[in-house]
Parts: C-alpha cells; structure tokens; sequence
C-alpha cells in the first residue's frame, strides 16, 4: 500500500503540463560564454570593504556590470547582482553585522551615457540573495549611509532622475533597515541630494550637499540657486543652510569628507563659479578656501569623490581626472606614480582600509586598483570583466574575431576562441579614447575604428598603425555635425561599402581613401540644439557628447545596396532606393504609431528577407522617457506597427533579425536581451548565463558559425554558441514531449587547438566554443523520475557507445568523443593506468543516434565525416591509424585478460594461507606468477614520483599515441607495436607454460 | 583530497531530500516530506548502503558507500584497477586516495572532519533541520534547468548554508547548492537530483545526482542494510 503511495508521488512527478511556455528556461543549456576582457574594466562606482576582516571582503559597484564581490582582495571575483539592474551607484556594508549589505541602483556619475536604477535592494547573506526596498523611482543614487550605532537607521543620498524633473530625489532616511522610508530633505523637481557626511561620533549631526542639475540630449546644466550644503543637529528632522566661508552661490555638486578620527575636520569640493577644495575645522559650520588646483576641481560633476585617511587627518585623497593625494590637509596635492604602468583615468571610488590605512582600492572609468603605498603606486585587478562596449561585430575568420569599441577604454579585438580559451592576453587594442564602431573590413587586413566625435580612422591590423579617415567639410558646408558615437559601418549587401556620417551621409569604395557625401542634411537640422559650447553649467564641459542633430544610425540593405536606411539622434529616418540620391523621411509616419517624434532612431534592421520590410528600435530617455520602442514597417516606412510586450524595460538600443529564420528576432535593451520565435508576436527575456537585466547595446550573429553575439555596456562581450536549436524551435515541436535535432555533418578530429596552457591567475578568462556540435534534444518536461541514456550504433547496428544523458526541461545537450568504449583495466597495479580512458575515434560514417527514456526510444543520424583540412592525415591514413589503435587496444585487453588470470591463480594458492605458508610448491608457483605479473604491469612502484615502466604501461603510452595522432604515423612507430606484441608474446607464453605444468 | 570530499560529499548530499509546491515554508516542508517517503519512514532510516557508477565516454568509476546515520560513512572508489576509500567518522576521517600518489591512509584535518559532520546525517534535512537547531527561509522562486523552483535556505547554528532548489510541482529536489569554508578556503558545491526512485523502507531517493564530478548513476540502494562497523577504520588504525 505504501509503494502504491510513492508510485503516485513518482507520476505525480512526471506530470505533463498541457502548455509549454516558451521562455530562457527552454533553452538554458546554451550558456553565453563571457569573452571578457579582464585587461581592460568599466567604470566603477563605488567600493567597499568588510573593516574587520584584514580587508579580504570587496564589493565593487559598476556603472552597468552590476556588483561584484572578492574574498581575497581581489585575486577573483565573482557577480551577486544579476537578477537586478546592473547601474550601482552606491554600496554600503553594515560593519556591525556585514553580511547586511545594502546597494542603490542607477549610478550618479552624470554623463551623458549613465543608467538609471530601480532603487535600493538589501542582502542579509553577504551578497548571495536581495530583496527590493524601496526608492524605486530614484533612478540614481549617490550614497548610502548607515548610522554608525543603530543598524535600523540608513540615509540614502538620491540625486534623482538626470533628464527630467521628478520628486523622487532628496535624501532619504530609513529608520527600521529599509523597510520604510521618509524624504527628509527635499528643495525642488531638479535638485537632488549629491552627498552625506555623517559624525560617527555624534551621528544625530549630518551634513549634506543639494545639488541643482539637468541633462538634455544637447546640453548638460549643472549648478543652481538650489544647490547648497546643509546641516542637520538631530538626525535630519531640522536643517540650516551653511554659507560661512564659502563661494557665492549658486553651486553645483558638492562632494564632502569628515576625518573618521575628527569629524569636526572636513573637506569639500564646492562647484561654483570658481570651484574650489574647501576644508572645515569645526563640523563644516564654517569653511576656508584651501586649493584649487586642476586636479582636485576638474569635472567636478563626473568625480565627487573626497576622502580623508581615518587615521591621518592630514592626509586627503582625491580620486578624480588623476588619483590625487596631500598631506597638508588639502593645501598642495600631488598625483599618484606611473611606476608599475598607467594607472587610468578618472576616478569614482575609493575605499580605505581602515585597519590598514596604507591600503587604497581605487575605482575608475578602467576597473579597480590597489595601492599598498597610500595611493603613490598602484596595481590592476585583471578579473574583472565589466568593459562598457557601445557596439561589436566579427570578422569572417575561423575562428573569427569580436571587434568593438569601449566607453573610455577604446577599441578593441579578440578571437571568440583560441589555444586553452580567450583569455586577457587575447585582446589586443585598436585605437583610443572612447571607442565606439570597430568594422573589419572584408579584406581580413583593415579595421576601422573611431573615438568620440567623429575622429575616425583605417587601421593596418598586421601593425595596429592608423591612419586618420574622418572626412571634412567643404567650404560650402556648415561644420559637420559628429555624435559623439558616429556611425561607422560597411555594406550588408556590399561589404566593401564603408558609410559614415554627420549631418550628412558619407560613402567611401576605397577604405575611407576617398569619401563622396550621398545626401544633404538629413537630421532636423534644429539650430536651438545646436549650442554646445554654452553646456556644462558652472563647469564648462564639452566633450562632444552634447554633439546633436546628428546621424546616428546607418544601414545598408542586405538584399539591395542601392537602399540605405539613416537614422537621426533627432527623429529623423530616412532611407534612399538609389544609393543617395533621393530621400525618403518616414519620421511622420513613425510619429503616428505613437513612438515620441524627438526619439533617436537607435538601430534600423532591414529585413534580410523582403526589401519593403524594416524594423527600427527608438530611443527617447533623454526626455525622461525610459519606454522601450520597436516598431516594424512592412511596406518601406508608410505605416508602422508597434512591437510591444510586458517582459520588455529599459530603452531599446538594437534589433536584429536571424538571416535563416525571419521568425527569430532579438532585440537588446538597457535592461535586457530579448528573444521572440515567432516574428515578434511573444517574447521572452534571454538569461542563459546573462544578467537578466543586461545593458545590451549591440547583437550580431555570425553567419557561419551561428553564434549569437552580445555587446554589453558593462560586462563586456558575451557569446551564445551556435543558436540554430532555437532557430529550428517552433510551435510543433515545443508540443512534442521529446523531439531530437537534426545533425550538422560531424567532422572528425580533436578539436582545432592545442592546449593552450591555464589563463595565470588574477585574470579574467573563458573557455572556447564547442568545437563539435551537441547531440541536441527537447524535452517538455524535466523527467523527475526516469533515466535518459543516449547510445551510439554505427552502421552495422553495433553499439558503439552508451552516454549518460541529461533530463532538464528544454534543449538538452549530450556530447560524444566520437570513440568508443576503453578497454578494460586489470586490477592489482601500484599505479593507474590512462588506457581505460581512451579508446580509438571511430572511422568516418553514418551513425545512428538512439536517445532512450524508459522504455521509449527517439534516434535521428550523424553523418561523420573525414576532416579535409588536415593536410597531414588522408583518409588511407586515417584507416591505418585507427587499425592500429584497435590492434593495440585488442593487445591491451590479452594483457589484461592474462593479469586477472594470474591474479586469480594467486589468489586460489594464497586462499588456505595456512597451507600456502607450508608448501614449497605454492610459494614457488606463487613466485613464478608474480615474476610475470611483474613484467607485465608497474607492481613496485611507491610513489608518483618514481616512475615504472612495464609492459602495460608501454603498451598504454602506444595506445594513447595512436588514439589521438591526427597525423601518418612513423615507421618507428608502427615498428613500436610490432616489437610490443613480441614482448607480450614471450611473456604469454611463459604463463601458458605454467599453465600446461598446472594441467 | 578535496576532490575526495567533494565526491562523498555528493554521494551524501544524495540523502538530502527534495520539497514542493506551496506559498507558505511549512507547507512546502510538509509536502515535500510526504513526497520523499514520508517523515515516519525516514525516521526509521538507520543506515544506507549503496553502489553507484559515473560513467564519462565509456570510461567508468566504480564507487560504493556505506553510511550510518549520524556515526560514520566510508565511500569506496575504483578507477581503473586501482582501488582507494574515504571515512568520516563523528570523530576522526582517513582518506587512502593511491592514485593520487597516496601510499597509506592519510588523516583528514581536524578542521575537515569539523566541516564534514553534516554528510553523516543521513535522514532527510527538511526532517531534522528544526531537531538540529537550523534555521529555514523561503527565498522566492527560481529557475533550475527549465524547471520552477522554490528556494530555500537552510542555516545551522555556525551560521553554514545550503540552498536547496525545490520542484514547485512534484516537490523533489531538484538542485542543491552549500557553500563552505575549510581552512581559509572558500568554496560552493552544486549537486543536481533526477531519477527518483523508491528504496526500501517506504522512502524515494534519487539515483542520478549531477556535479562538478559529472553524472553519478546509483545502482543498488539498500536502507537498513546491515553494516559491518569495522570498516570505518582504516586499516593501519585497527
């Protein structure tokens, strides 16, 4: 009665659901490789350490790679945040219980590329789980503090939302651990909380710094009357205005520090008319002018970073343009050694060991570094892959190579695999500044990269030598209008077409040698945006990011290249049918499915399929519209048709359609990587070993090898291998319970590289591609109770070989070595022996795949096929090679065959071990057998490190040679084997004589 | 040697249960019991023995363990003609691993026998957890291999973790995860469960369970089998 029950709870396991939901769970086993790099960063945002634990446990908050954690100083790394967004703006570690761990999302460097949070998230184990706690519509926070004697009380500093106005900003102030929160300093829609300083020795006194700013797509305003620095007595519930000392208003962000050892001694960076280092001695009631040097004050909306040693109030760090530090208490600083190699630019974080204040973790735009020498010389952390691409693409090489251009850390190539994976040392630099589009050219020698604003350039890849490619204008022209992230492509359809442009379009047939301008102005061309130079606020700041009324997006057709689609950062698309010249703008019709008319057109997507068929992603957050918009045109831009669904967030940057099934679409967010199977209609969020919220600013899908690549703005490059399972999914299959996938043609080898040796450590590394393709199948259902085994019979219906198979619900992946079963080993040796790992690759066929679970049974067939590439193995060759392993592997098993029989006959004299200890006879027959047995295989040997050799273990080493050699094998060689079967004959045959006197 | 302890480690995370479906951690707990067997049967569960294969491209390695409940395991391995064993006891632990260069038993580190003691409970921990002073927490739904799961943590007394990734409609395990620090080291296994089958005495095990080792197969379960005791002495500690 009892087993009756468990019967019913094992059915009840292997329940079949009436409806399979197609989501990232389906196709989880196809896993993104992360390529890195480690050699270069992003941009970090905040860190932070355990106080009490020799400063082992880090973690480090990225401007899109979410947050990381280290246990060892940052010798490795691994993520804790990639169910959330991925923007961190601030950590803050509960030093009396540090497993409590708070982090605010949307980080409050305000460039013009920030992201934004989703407010503020809580661990209670260290990192390994967070819940949400509120602030949801902050979009970006700058600090968190916890009260340094109550666990319960948290401030949180919000400088709020960058492009619009909002009253979900100020500084904020939890008094049950985040469960609640109140706003307890507020002064307008614009105006956010920038810092605070908390006395840790009188915490009801706090000081915090309101900061007035606004970000347009074509200005930056940082500075108002509503900036100011304000102290609170009583933990925030009444405030005061502090002016003593300080520059005239108005001002703009303000970053502060106390010296943890004299909170009465501060120091602040006051952005004013003419910002400046201020320094307080009594709690920051009043303030003294105290430096002005560019290092301290450049920038000062970008770095607000300010920091006193906790146990030297004379010394002040202040990690900004360059890591800047004093030891007069602010008055003269000096910057940081190039000893050891560059340190980069542009600083964010900065954690101080306070147990050892000798000991710095700087963040900047390029990753985390340490100084043991307070600040003077510093070293990188390779682990950490949170590279910002803006755009990536490849070559057609084998393997082929991921180009792409990084936020403040240039441009970049690696191969997508290589000898013992991609690893740091696989990247090699292009060019500089901010990169952006990085293009291989087709002739497999060039590549075209650029930095900020248009300065691009054609570039020798034998040399890494470039030449400057930028066109100019006319004296007729007006000056060219760049984006800061200039569109740089090559033709779809004519791959040797280079496009780039600024206002207007331009078309180079040379390699940027010669350009032609093939439209007018194509953007609005709208004068009112066009006042760059008046941008920045109290600070001037200029950096070609508020370039506007711009090109951005360009696109020639895959099917015809007279047709080339433009998209403007100011709404515009427009598209040609004869190479340029005539204009179509089809922004009004854009407008009328309800996508804002000032949006960027983000990417354009000409159908690979159907000429009259386009899809466009739209990008209208530098209004304050975070919204995703893709729309779809299936008559050359007349009409629209929204493409929306719930699971999407964040605004779209790119759209892709799968070149053999129009039905395949992705579609890559700031918050995600999207996948829909059937044209658009349903789609799911892509995981499969991503952060669910991934800032995914490009995608790419190589047209040999099926991979999907993934360009992030914050963990670097990932790649999906070979999708063409998803490809083939459709609506008939997801319905079967099992369903085996075709497969490719299997060529035989053993992989295209060497070994390659182990990425050192501290760095960043991945494994390669699969290099040969998966048994793939589907399953609906997990199978809870029942065993899957694949077999392998070749074309004689011999078994071949039986493989454990996995059972997860969605595409299930099996591998096969294309060999069959090793021999089998004879017990009784004092060392292992790798023969009975290995066994000869089978010869080139057909094969037929069984999966079997429980008694049903699923095949489909794999075409093995020689390897034509390899020059120095023909197929002749290949028949020799595998006979002779087979000869030695049939050796091998007599040897074996022969061990167990003497081994038995010893264990039947020693059996009565009171009569063997009495007969002479038994002892000597005993002797005798060991004599061979000793000749046969390693029976003395004592240690690992004092080898013997017997004849097994010569056979075994042949063995091993010849299942792997991918080459004629010598005449020494195949005289090897003929020698060993000699050997094993003698030794054979002096056992058969023993067994004769036995008889 | 750690690759020792990992190994038993899995054979023992095998003991360790599976849950299901519901909104509320008890409810979970209870229906995951009763789909395991129920509490009575597993409190009956003296000892288990057991043999297992993992197989990888035709190459095999033989294992069998012995486990009384809370006092001692000893798992037995043979690769490829060489044989080699691990104990723990409530007490003391040997490894004799010879092909990895061992040439007589070699005692574990009191630190790891120390961090060893939970592979000897045999019985279901979502039985015992609340006996041993453990402290549960549902942590929301995830996904495991395709399959939606309840998660939910499990933390003794020294503050030591398990996670424990539950079928949301069969209430079996489907993943474990336990992170651990021995000697200053730091480190996560991750064993996944499937095939579950009944054994004797009235309670469902899982005879496949996935790790970094790759894919263990049981092949013989016996609960209440009857277990010499000498074998968890080594032999030059007899």
């Amino acid at each position: 009665m009892k087993k009756l029950s468990l019967m019913a709870c094992i059915m009840l396991a292997y329940t079949v659901h009436g409806q399979t939901t197609i989501n990232s769970s389906l196709f989880g086993i196809m896993e993104a490789r992360a390529l890195g790099p480690g050699t270069t960063s992003g941009r970090i945002t905040a860190i932070e350490g355990v106080n009490n634990d020799e400063g082992k446990t880090l973690y480090v908050g990225t401007a899109g790679g979410g947050i990381w954690k280290s246990t060892n100083a940052g010798a490795s790394y691994k993520p804790l945040f990639d169910k959330y967004c991925q923007s961190i703006g601030a950590i803050a570690i509960d030093q009396q219980t540090p497993k409590n761990i708070y982090a605010g999302t949307g980080e409050s460097n305000m460039r013009n590329s920030v992201s934004i949070g989703t407010g503020m998230y809580k661990s209670t184990d260290g990192g390994d789980n967070w819940k949400k706690i509120g602030l949801d519509s902050t979009e970006h926070i700058a600090k968190i503090i916890i009260h340094p004697n109550n666990s319960n009380i948290i401030y949180v500093a919000a400088p709020g939302a960058l492009w619009h106005d909002s009253e979900h900003r100020g500084l904020y102030k939890s008094e049950d651990g985040g469960t609640t929160w109140n706003k307890i300093l507020y002064k307008s829609p614009n105006t956010g909380c920038a810092d605070i300083v908390i006395d840790p020795k009188n915490p009801e006194i706090l000081l915090a710094s309101m900061w007035e700013f606004r970000r347009k797509p074509y200005s930056f305003e940082s500075g108002g009357l509503h900036s100011g620095l304000f102290k609170s007595m009583d933990g925030g519930k009444t405030w005061k205005e502090i002016s003593n000392g300080l520059p005239a208003k108005p001002f703009g962000r303000i970053a502060m520090a106390a010296a943890p050892g004299n909170p009465k001694k501060m120091v602040a960076i006051v952005e004013a008319k003419e910002t400046g280092l201020y320094i307080s001695e009594d709690g920051g009631e009043s303030w003294k002018s105290q430096s002005a040097t560019l290092n301290v004050c450049a920038r000062p909306f970008y770095f607000s970073t300010i920091a006193i040693d906790p146990k030297d109030e004379k010394r002040v760090y202040r990690p900004a343009f360059e890591f800047a530090y004093s030891d007069d208490g602010g008055y003269s600083f000096s910057t940081a050694s190039y000893d050891g190699g560059w340190v980069h630019s542009d600083m964010h974080a900065l954690w101080i060991n306070p147990v050892h204040t000798n000991i710095l973790y700087v963040g900047t735009d390029g990753g985390v570094y340490t100084s043991l020498d307070r600040g003077v010389t510093w070293t990188f952390h390779h682990a950490l892959p949170v590279a910002q691409f803006y755009h990536a693409t490849h070559d057609l090489k084998d393997p082929y190579n991921v180009y792409g251009g990084l936020q403040d850390n240039g441009s970049w190539m690696a191969p997508s695999s290589a000898p013992g994976g991609v690893g740091n040392g696989n990247w090699n630099r292009l060019y500089g500044g901010d990169g952006f589009w990085t293009i291989p050219d087709i002739d497999g020698q060039t590549a075209y990269a650029e930095y900020q604003g248009g300065n691009m350039a054609r570039i020798n890849l034998s040399n890494m030598k470039s030449v400057n490619i930028q066109p100019q204008k006319t004296s007729q022209e007006e000056k060219l209008r760049w984006n800061w992230n200039t569109p740089l492509v090559t033709g779809k359809k004519n791959p040797k077409n280079l496009y780039t442009g600024a206002q207007y379009l331009y078309k180079s047939s040379d390699q940027g040698r010669n350009w032609a301008r093939i439209s007018n102005d194509l953007t609005t061309n709208d004068k009112e945006k066009q006042k760059q130079e008046a941008s920045g606020g109290l600070s001037a700041d200029n950096t070609s990011a508020e370039n506007h009324c711009t090109i951005f997006t360009i696109a020639e057709s895959s099917i015809d290249d007279q047709i080339i689609w433009v998209g403007t950062d100011d709404g515009n698309l427009q598209y040609t049918l004869n190479g340029g010249k005539q204009w179509q703008n089809v922004s009004p019709q854009i407008a009328a499915s309800g996508i804002a008319k000032q949006s960027w057109i983000s990417s354009i997507q000409p159908s690979q399929f159907d000429k009259q068929t386009v899809y466009a992603t739209f990008d209208n957050h530098m209004y304050g519209d975070h919204l995703t918009y893709v729309a779809k045109s299936k008559d050359m831009g007349k009409t629209w048709q929204r493409i929306m669904h719930k699971e999407f967030s964040g605004f779209a940057h790119k759209i892709i359609e799968d070149p053999v099934n129009k039905n395949l679409l992705f579609l890559g967010t700031e918050m995600g990587l999207y996948c829909t199977l059937d044209g658009g209609e349903n789609w799911f969020r892509m995981k499969n070993k991503i952060p669910d919220y991934a800032l995914v600013r490009d995608l790419a899908i190589h047209p040999k090898t099926h991979d999907l690549i993934v360009a992030t703005h914050g963990r670097g490059i990932y790649i999906i291998d070979d999708i063409r399972a998803i490809r083939e999914l459709n609506a008939e299959i997801i319905a079967k319970d099992v369903h085996m996938f075709p497969m490719p043609d299997m060529v035989m080898n053993n992989g295209k590289f060497g070994w390659g040796g182990p990425e050192v450590s501290g760095a960043w590394g991945t494994g390669n591609a699969q290099e040969k393709p998966s048994i793939q199948y589907y399953l609906k259902e997990r199978l809870s109770s029942e065993k899957a085994m694949v077999e392998i019979y070749d074309a004689d219906n011999h078994l071949v070989q039986a493989i454990p198979a996995t059972g997860r619900r969605g595409i299930n992946r099996v591998d096969w070595n294309l060999r069959g079963v090793p021999p089998k080993v004879a017990a009784g040796s004092t060392k292992m022996d790798g023969a009975g790992f290995t066994a000869p690759m089978v010869l080139p066929g057909l094969y037929t795949i069984k999966l079997k679970i429980g008694t049903k049974e699923y095949s489909t067939t794999m075409n093995c096929v020689h390897d034509k590439e390899n020059k120095d193995l023909s197929v002749t060759d290949r028949k020799l090679v595998y006979e002779k392993a087979m000869q030695l592997q049939a050796l091998y098993s007599r040897l074996s065959s022969t061990i167990d029989s003497i081994t038995k006959w010893q264990n039947e004299l020693k059996k009565d071990s009171v009569a063997f200890k009495k007969s002479k006879v038994a002892a000597q027959k005993f002797d005798q057998l060991e004599k061979i047995r000793g000749e046969l295989m390693a029976t003395k040997q004592t240690s690992i490190f004092a080898d013997e050799e017997k004849l097994r273990e010569k056979i075994s080493a042949m063995y091993g040679i010849f299942c792997t050699m991918e080459a004629k094998p010598n005449t020494t060689q195949l005289q090897a084997i003929d020698d060993l079967e000699a050997e094993y004959k003698k030794q054979e045959n002096s056992f058969k004589i023993l067994v004769a006197d036995k008889s | 040697m750690k690759k020792i302890i990992s190994i038993a480690g899995m054979f023992v995370l095998l003991f360790v249960s599976q849950l299901s479906f519901g909104q509320d951690i008890n409810e979970i707990v209870n229906n995951h019991n009763k789909a395991i067997g129920g509490v009575e049967n597993w409190n009956k569960v003296k000892n288990i023995r057991c043999e297992a294969v993992l197989k990888a491209q035709g190459a095999e390695v033989k294992m069998s363990m012995n486990m009384v409940d809370k006092k001692a395991m000893r798992l037995d391995i043979s690769v490829m003609g060489m044989s080699g064993y691990q104990i723990l006891t409530d007490k003391a632990g040997w490894s004799f691993m010879p092909f990895q260069g061992q040439t007589k038993p070699e005692p574990m580190t009191p630190e790891d026998v120390k961090a060893s003691q939970d592979d000897l409970y045999i019985i279901d921990e979502f039985i015992t957890y609340k006996d041993l002073g453990k402290k549960i927490e549902l942590l929301g739904t995830e996904d495991i291999e395709g399959t939606e799961c309840h998660k939910i943590s499990l933390t003794d007394k020294e503050g030591k973790v398990t996670t424990f990734y539950v079928d949301a409609s069969n209430h079996l395990i489907v993943k474990k995860s336990a992170k651990r620090s021995v000697n200053g080291k730091e480190f996560e296994t991750n064993t996944t469960y499937n095939n579950y089958k009944p054994a004797n005495g009235g309670i469902l095990l899982p005879m496949n369970q996935g790790g970094d080792m790759g894919e263990i197969e049981f092949t013989k379960m016996e609960v209440n089998a009857n277990i010499d005791e000498k074998i968890f002495t080594p032999e030059t500690a007899k």
